[in-house]
This record gives structure tokens, sequence and C-alpha cells, in this order.
């Protein structure tokens, strides 16, 4: 398969001309074009509404083909060119640029067409996209009924707003007319004092017990409810909790005390505040405690820090993770386990990720839309980037790092549960691990992801096998795969 | 300790020129040297930024709650970039971006530390004025100068700055990247640079006035905190800035001039024609924190200092351990400059340079909990005068523990590799440099605004104002921190192409709701400091029965600060309920009965514990 270097983003469009021949061509076209579309396009655009590119509803009959494909390859140019349309598009769009697909071919972007045809014509469905507005844990609402109680919500939300602003209004004016009455009377008619301080206890002890509450009850919804995902995740996860818990009673001891003095300590004319102004011992304690107990978070940090960071196991299979606005892509070292090398003068020229086909150890690398690993066989993530920073978070595996552009980086670890035991631990079939990008980059950065997929050893070695290497000297099979086992040894032998 | 003698004179005669010298409404109003002036012009120009930053974040907030939503009145607000009623992802991250910069640098740095040291440090000290006025009102109009800039950004093609507020290259220096890496990045560069010029002739003139302009009798350690806050601020923003001023150069150089300090392997298509070889998108990173972590102290430490200064006061009691909290100051701004690392974790730093910045981080939490127990230590057995002030400075203490514990999370090498740049960073910044350096920010107006104006703030307005602020801050962002464990990341237009994310839709719009009250409780306090300036009820001279110099002044505002002499100072500011005193304070400037010299100290007072039930004497003021 021919990896395509960026997003489509555009203003794809079509010709009339083109409906002509809806033959079976065409179908097995629109075939391609979805696969194509989905792994190109959907960063920035979707068929019926506007993302960061305008919405592909019929973009073919707005547009010429021939427009078309010289606006997705290179919209800049033909900007330049001094185009009217391309220029009014660019324009409209608060002038973000489209990424170019100088790498997809002409009948490739026709696929893409055709399938945005066939998507423009079918009745409007549930969209593919996921309605925000469901309001329960469950991911998948009838989208109608999601939309009702999304309008029912949202206009008792804002009545609920209008109240209390009004309810304030009210209690400002109340509270002014006390204060005047008591001006007149030479004597307060509220009590400030004793209020502010009874306020102080009620928000102390409410708000102690709202946090408990929230850490149990929103706990529930974090990564930290759910196995990890990586070996390391047991260990992070033991230190999260360690951490939790001291930070948690330290949490609820201090502000315990502060909210309480405010209430204990409120003024009072019979009492005189207690003149104490140091005592050398008391502040030795509370330095020296607060030192202990760091000194074991750092301690225990440290170790599990090293744990992470440290030496790689050698056999590690190595795959490069390639971001750029606004996607990724994987490439498998190969039956060698030795990437190929890559030149950013390539890119896009070459092939899509700049890779140096004429390496022979580049010849064997598979490119892929969708990171797949095998369970309890370790990984190491090397990572680059195209243009910008971008930074890849996987955090079911408890795996961050930052995809910097000519700065190589890389992380390693080993997956311990597949896609298939995770969704059945949550509970929900349509659960998939995905890489999101965690460093601003642009106006898609929110939709930038990649699929990661765990399988079982076996299943990750078909899976394999059945990709296209990047130079393709034969049908890949079944002894191509022994050839990665025998070649990973050989290396761990050397 | 040498050095106080020789100003009295000579300002003595200032003074007296001052007092006769005519004055034009452009010299009084405008281009005052006046530093009383000045620290309005700050206040009152932070107030307005700070209220155009606080309207970005409710629009952005509106988008995260309401991903589906049409708001069609956004149009007619920020027209292109709402069209049909749906904000533009281009646009989010703009507003994201002035969001963060004005409140960090224009109302946190500037307005805060701008307002609150230009008022108080000659007073509180007992000096007639800065020790040079004339930069002080070009450190002013640098900030104007910048403010104006920065706010032009967002008129520009492609709108203002897009990269987040750190705008980290290549991101921002490749001006094609995004729209708003054009003019708009432009713009925010030259706005920062006036920005750190007139940081910096402030900070010259704070360290200065501090160390040769105090009065007879003023030594270092009879300083309030709160000087000894600005005064170390003062220094952090001297030694830090000038490295974000580099940074900036040499990014304007990468943008505009086809250096490649900051970039690797772009090719020209990307950047202008030129090819990009050799230089480090990280570098920039590093020359950033430098001054980015300090600065959360630049903005912290006033806060706490003010903090330190309206809870004696309104306890009735000295500070607790006043030399341990000038010692935990110290520590904080000598760590902060070795720490910076911890915002780069992940950025493939050397594992081992990663343990030693988190050592370094973590020790940052001795001193933060020294500050933290004399904070309530002094509470403890006080008298408490819960004023507006009082309350917005235990609201401060409040959320410095809620922030500074989740400090510990981040800080922890290990632990942030799965909360990097997630909403538990949001939540955790929020609440211990947002909320905290905001309410220490009230906290000062509302105890100071009788110094600043000459009339009190209404008191009941400053009580509501506070209680929907606490409660709509901490339910902004308290829940956050459960969204950033369950891995959303920050700077997300919408969390809708996640299903993971789905159960988070509820608790956005709570959150947005609850920033709405709270956006709308300021205009309570907005009513209350505007209408007071002009109706308030006149103000005593001594409000607070407080300690410190400034409160020796005259209401109405002079140059020169005092009619007559400088007052001496005789005691340390914090002789609240002292035994054997009558009143329950005993002003800086009062002498012990038998303390002739201000130099020598007052007679050590022998107190325990079991004195407080001792028969008291009422102050009039009670």
């Amino acid at each position: 398969m021919k990896i395509v270097t960026s997003v489509l983003k555009s203003l794809v469009l079509v010709t009339a001309l083109f409906s002509f021949s809806i033959t079976a061509a065409f179908a097995q076209s629109a075939e391609e074009g979805e696969k194509l579309y989905n792994a190109n396009c959907t960063s920035c655009h979707a068929i019926n509404e506007k993302v960061v590119g305008p919405a592909l509803k019929n973009v073919h009959t707005k547009r010429k083909e021939a427009w078309l494909l010289k606006w997705i390859k290179n919209s800049q140019a033909l900007i330049k060119s001094g185009d009217a349309d391309a220029v009014a598009i660019y324009k409209e769009n608060n002038e973000s640029v489209m990424t170019s697909f100088e790498n997809l071919s002409d009948n490739q972007i026709k696929s893409i067409i055709a399938f945005i045809k066939k998507e423009s014509e079918a009745p409007l469905q549930a969209s593919v996209v996921p309605t925000g507005t469901s309001s329960s844990n469950t991911t998948t609402t009838d989208s109608i009924s999601a939309e009702v109680s999304g309008t029912l919500k949202t206009s008792i939300n804002w009545l609920v707003i209008i109240i209390m602003l009004l309810l304030i209004m009210v209690i400002v004016l109340v509270l002014d007319i006390l204060a005047k009455v008591g001006e007149i009377q030479g004597k307060p008619v509220i009590n400030w004092n004793g209020i502010n301080a009874k306020l102080m206890l009620a928000f102390g002890s409410i708000g102690i017990l709202a946090s408990a509450w929230e850490i149990w009850e929103h706990g529930k919804l974090t990564v930290f409810n759910q196995t990890p995902a990586s070996t390391h995740g047991a260990e992070y996860d033991n230190m999260f909790m360690i951490t939790l818990i001291i930070t948690g009673i330290v949490f609820f001891i201090t502000q315990g005390l502060l909210f309480w003095y405010a209430y204990k300590y409120k003024h009072s004319s019979k009492r005189r505040a207690l003149f104490y102004p140091d005592n050398h011992k008391i502040e030795l304690i509370w330095t020296v405690i607060p030192a202990i107990v760091l000194t074991i978070l750092v301690v225990r940090g440290l170790k599990t820090w090293t744990e992470m960071t440290g030496e790689k196991d050698p056999k590690s299979r190595i795959v490069e993770v390639y971001g750029y606005q606004f996607a990724w892509n994987a490439r498998y070292a190969g039956d060698d386990n030795i990437l190929g090398k890559h030149d950013f003068r390539q890119i896009g020229v070459m092939n899509a990720l700049g890779v140096d086909t004429n390496d022979l150890k580049a010849q064997d690398d598979i490119v892929t839309n969708e990171l797949h690993l095998g369970v309890g066989e370790p990984v190491l993530l090397k990572f680059r980037a195209k243009d910008v920073i971008h930074s890849a978070y996987l955090p079911h595996f408890r795996v961050q790092m930052n995809v910097v552009p000519g700065l190589p980086t890389q992380f390693g670890f080993t997956p311990s549960l597949t896609t298939a035991e995770m969704r059945q631990k949550l509970n929900n079939p349509k659960f998939d691990y995905v890489i999101l990008c965690n460093k601003i980059c642009g106006g898609a950065h929110y939709r930038m992801k990649m699929k990661v997929v765990v399988h079982t050893k076996e299943e990750f070695k078909q899976w394999l096998a059945q990709q296209p290497r990047l130079v393709n000297k034969s049908t890949p099979n079944a002894q191509a795969t022994a050839q990665v086992e025998t070649s990973t040894k050989t290396k761990v032998a050397n | 300790m040498s050095t106080h003698t020789a100003n009295t004179d000579g300002t003595n005669h200032d003074a007296h020129d001052h007092g006769h010298h005519h004055e034009t409404f452009i010299s009084k109003y405008v281009f005052s040297m006046d530093h009383k002036m000045i620290a309005k012009q700050f206040l009152i120009t932070g107030i307005i930024m700070g209220v155009i930053g606080m309207m970005m974040s409710l629009i952005f907030r509106l988008q995260l709650a309401y991903p589906d939503m049409k708001f069609p009145f956004l149009e007619s607000v920020i027209g292109q970039w709402g069209k049909d009623g749906k904000l533009d992802p281009n646009f989010y991250l703009a507003l994201i971006t002035i969001h963060g910069t004005i409140m960090v640098f224009y109302v946190l740095t500037a307005g805060l530390s701008g307002t609150f040291s230009n008022l108080l440090i000659p007073l509180q000290v007992g000096a007639r004025d800065m020790a040079s006025p004339f930069m002080n009102m070009l450190s002013y109009w640098f900030f104007f100068l910048s403010s104006i800039v920065l706010l032009s950004s967002l008129f520009v093609d492609g709108g203002p700055a897009s990269a987040g507020w750190t705008v980290y290259p290549p991101l921002s220096a490749l001006p094609k990247a995004i729209p708003g890496s054009g003019t708009g990045m432009t713009l925010w560069l030259v706005a920062i640079i006036l920005f750190i010029a007139s940081a910096l002739l402030g900070g010259i003139n704070y360290i200065t006035t501090v160390l040769n302009m105090r009065t007879k009798g003023m030594k270092m350690t009879r300083m309030p905190l709160t000087i000894w806050a600005f005064f170390i601020t003062a220094v952090l923003g001297l030694l830090s800035f000038p490295v974000l001023l580099g940074a900036g150069l040499l990014l304007i150089f990468d943008r505009s001039f086809g250096t490649s300090f900051y970039l690797n392997e772009i090719v020209a298509e990307l950047a202008g024609g030129i090819e990009r070889v050799g230089g480090s998108p990280v570098l920039y990173q590093h020359l950033f924190w430098f001054l980015g972590h300090p600065e959360v102290y630049i903005i912290l430490l006033p806060a706490l200092g003010i903090t330190s200064e309206v809870i004696a006061t309104n306890s009735r009691k000295p500070i607790f351990g006043y030399r341990a909290m000038i010692g935990s100051i110290l520590a904080i701004a000598f760590l902060s400059f070795i720490v910076w690392g911890h915002h780069m974790f992940i950025t493939g730093m050397n594992p081992f340079l990663g343990s030693v910045f988190m050592l370094g981080t973590l020790i940052i939490a001795v001193p933060s909990a020294v500050k933290t127990f004399n904070y309530l230590a002094t509470l403890w057995k006080g008298n408490l005068h819960l004023t507006p002030a009082m309350m917005f400075a235990i609201g401060l203490v409040s959320f410095f523990i809620s922030g500074g514990l989740t400090g510990i999370y981040l800080g922890n090498a290990a632990l942030d590799i799965n909360l990097h740049d997630t909403y538990f960073v949001v939540a955790h910044f929020h609440l211990v440099m947002g909320s905290a350096a905001i309410f220490g920010m009230l906290s000062g107006i509302y105890h100071w605004f009788p110094r600043m104006f000459g009339r009190m703030m209404n008191n009941t307005l400053g009580y509501i104002h506070f209680w929907l602020t606490l409660i709509s801050a901490y339910c902004v962002f308290f829940p956050m921190h459960f969204m950033g464990l369950a891995g959303v990341p920050r700077r997300y237009y919408a969390n809708t192409a996640y299903d993971q994310f789905n159960v988070f839709v509820d608790m956005n719009q709570f959150v947005t709701i609850a920033a709405i009250i709270g956006g709308a409780a300021q205009l309570l306090f907005l009513i209350n400091f505007f209408g007071s300036i002009f109706k308030g009820k006149r103000a005593p001279q001594n409000p607070w029965n407080s300690n410190t110099l400034e409160w020796t002044a005259p209401v109405k505002h002079i140059h020169g600060n005092w009619p007559g002499d400088i007052p001496y100072v005789y005691r340390w500011p914090y002789d609240y309920s002292k035994p054997g005193s009558e009143l329950d304070f005993i002003p800086q400037n009062i002498p012990d009965a038998d303390q002739t010299d201000p130099l020598d100290e007052p007679k050590p007072v022998h107190f325990d514990l079991k004195n407080t039930t001792m028969p008291l004497v009422e102050n009039k003021e009670a």
C-alpha cells in the first residue's frame, strides 16, 4: 500500500462529468477511496460538517476534477497561481494551509472523490462523528435521542445560570438595604463576622466531603481505575497511589485546620489574640517531617523513573512513530529489526516518510497507518516529526514522549494486555487503544490520533506478515515472518 | 545597615519642592512619576487586561462544554472566527494562547507585582518615592505599549499568536505552520520584548529602593514580609527576564532572517524557502523555562507576601516564624532557578538530568510546607477580623495547599510521563498560580484600597464576591484533575474524536457553568471597585489598625508621602496583641518607653501559652 504524506485538508470537489460512469470499477474505487479517505482526510474533514477544513459533501459537483487534483496535490501552488476559486477558499478558511498530497496518484485521488460522491448521495444517517452530547457512561447512544436530551439539558443549564444570576442580584440588593437599615439604627443588622465564620466552617466541611466524594466517584473514570496495559504500568500506578495517599492525608488535615481555625478564632471583643511570634522547636519539626516524607517520595520516584527510562531490552522490536500535521504513521524495522536510513529532504519526494529505498536495510521496512503490537513483546518506539513538535501520548500504557523535528527520541515498553482483553475488562466492545497528539500543533491537533492494536503474539506475527514491505520484492509469507525471528536472534547473539 | 541615614535630609528637600509644584492633568494622571499614581495605573490596566483574559476563557469554555452547539452571538463578537456561531479551531488556539499570555504576564506579573511593589515599597520602607521616578514612569508606559501591541494582534490577518503561551518553535518559528504563526506571532514577540523592558525597569527600581532608601531604623530584619517578597521577586525578574529576551530575539531571527537556532531538519518549503538544519527546538524550551519557572514565583511570591501581611494584621497576631518566612522565600527563590527542567521531562532529555530536576523540584515542597504551616500557626488562637481582604488571604492559603500538593505529582519525573500536558496540569497551575495569585491580588486590593483611593470598599459586596469566587474557582478547577488522570489532553478544541472521553461531557458543562458564575461574580467586584473610587465611605488613616508605615502617611496623597520628616522605625512590623500594651497593635514608628536610638531593639517580652486568658483591654475599634 502507498502511504500518504499528509492530511487532506481541503475542499474537495468533483466534476459533474465524473458521474457519468457508475460501474463496477467505480464501486471498487470508492472502496479504495474510503481507506485512503480515512487515512488521510479525517483529521481535518468530515462529509457533512465543517471541521478544520470545510465539509466535503457534494464537492464533486462544486469543482472540476482537474481543479481538485491540482488543489489536493498542492493547494498553495494553485493559490499562488492566482486561481480565483482557490484564493477564495483559502481566505474563507482563515488562511489555514492545507497539507499537500503530492505523493497521491491521480487515480488514488479520484477514488477518494468517488468515495465522497458515494457518501454525499447516501441518505443522511447517524454521522460517524461521535455525538458529544450523550450524557451517560455508555458510549453508544442513539444519536437522535442524544440530541434531544442534549438540547433539553442545555436549556435547563442556561435556565439554572439565569436563575442563579437573578438570585445573586436579589441577595445583593437585600443585603444592601439591610446594611443601610443598620447604618440608620446605628447597629448592624447582619452579624457578618458570625456568618462568615460559619460559612468558613461549612465550606471547609462540605468541601472536604465533596472532594472525598469526587476522588471516589470520578476516580473511577480515570486510567488509574483500569489495569495498566504495559508491564511498567504497575510500578507507575503504585508510585501514583503512594503519592495520592500521602498528599491526600496532608490535604485533608491542612484544609481542615485552615477552615476550622477561620471559624474557631473569629473575632470576639472578649478575647485577645495570643502573642506567639516564634518557636524554633515547632518549626524544626515541621521542616524536618516534610523533608523526610519528600525523601521517601524522591527515592521511590527515582526508582520508578530509572525503571521506566533505563536500559531497554536489546531484543525489543523497533518501530518508528512518525508524526506530522495532523496524523501519525508507524514504520516497522522489518526482518532485520534495523530501520533504514531516512532523509528529511526526501519526505514526499521519494516516499511519504522520506525513507531511502536504496538503503538495503530500508527495503524490508513496513509502513502502516495503525500501530500494531504483540502482547508481552518489548517494543522500542523511535519518534520522528516532520514539521513541528508533537507528543505521542498512550495513556493506557503510561507512555508519553515528545516527537521533535530533528531530534530523535524514544520510549521502550512491553504491552501486557491485548485489545481484546482490555475490551473485556472495561466491558466495552468498542474500546481501542490510541496514540493521541499531546503537544499543540495546529487547528486539527485535537483530531490527530492513531489507532493502537495489541494482538496476541501469533496474531501479531500474522498481521505483520500480511503487510507489504517498502520495496516489494516478493509476496510476504510465513517464511518472511520466520526470518524476523531468526534475524532478531542473530542480532541478539551478536 | 549603614545606608539609611543618608536619604532622610535629601529627600525631605525634594518633598518640600514637590509640595508646591503646580501639576497639570497630564503630569498628574498620565505621565506621572509619583509611585502611588503609577501603582494605580498598573492596577487599572491590569484589571482591564484581566477582564479581557477572562472573557476569552469564557468563550473557549463554551466551546469545550457544548462542542456541537452553535452560538450565533459569537459571530457578532469575533466575526469571521465564529462563522455560523461555531468557534474556528484555529481561533480556539489563539484564544487559549492570548488568555495565557494576558493572565501570566499582564495581570499576574505587571498587574500584581507592578501595582503593589509600586504602592508599598516606598510607603512601607519609609521613602519619599522610588529611587528613579522617571524609570518608574517608563516602566508603566512600556507595559502600556506592550498591552496595546498584544491586543492589536487580535486584529491582524491570520489572527494572534496561536502556539500556546509558551510559543514553542517550530510551530511559532515557521510562519506558514498555522495561521497564527504569521503577523500575530511577530506582534506577540514584540509585545513580550516591550514587556520585558518594563519588567526590568521596574525591577531595578524596586531593588534599589529597598536596598538604599529605607528610613532610619528599617533594618532588613524589620521589613514587612510584603517588602521581602517584592524585593526577592524583583531579583528573580532581573535575573530571568533577560534570558527570555534572548530567547525571543533568537526566535525573531529564526522567523524573519533565515537562521536555525531552534530549527533542525526542516525542509525549505516549510521554512520560507531556506532549508534549516543544525539548531534544536529544545534549546528554546530550556531558555524559555529558565524564565518560565522563576516566573511562577514572580507571580506567587508577591501574593504570598500580601497574604502574610493581611493575615498577621487581621489575626491581630504576629506572623509566626518571621525569620523562617524570610528563609523560605529565599529558599524558594534560589531553588526556582535550578528546576526549570521539570517542564521538559518528556522532551527526551537524559534520564539522569531528569533525576536532578526532579530532586530540586520536590525540595521546593519543604519551604512551601513551612510557609503553609506558619500561616496556620498565625491563625491559631488569633482574633480574626474576617474582612474581605482576610478572607481572600485565607482562600489563597487553601488554593496554595490544593495546587501545591498536585505539584508533588508533576514534579515527580516518573509520574509526569502520564500527566504531562493533560488537564491535571491545567488544574494544578490554575489553582496554585492562577487562583492563588488572583486571590492574593484581590486580598491586596481590598486591604490597600483605602490607602490607594482614600475611600473604603463595600464590605457586603466584598463578602459575596469572595464566596462566589472561592466556590466557583474550586468547581471549575477541581474536577479538571480527574479529566487529566483519565488522559484528556489540554489545548484540545473538542474531545469528540475520542469515545473514551465521552464520560466527561457532563463535567465539562458543569465546569463551564461554574466559570460563568465565577465570571459574573467578578462584575460585583468591578462595580464595588469603580463605585467605591467615587462613592465609597471616606477612609480613616489606619482602617485596619495596622503596624506598617504606609498607614502613618496622611490619607490624601502628597508627593513625598509624609508632610514632615519621614518617620523612624523602632520595631518590627508584627507587634500585634503584645503583652503589656494597651492597644492590640504598636505601629513601627512608636518607640518603646526607654528606646531612644531606632537601631536599638525594643525590650523582648516574655510570653507563654498560659498567658492567653489574662484580662484584656479593649481597643477602641472593637
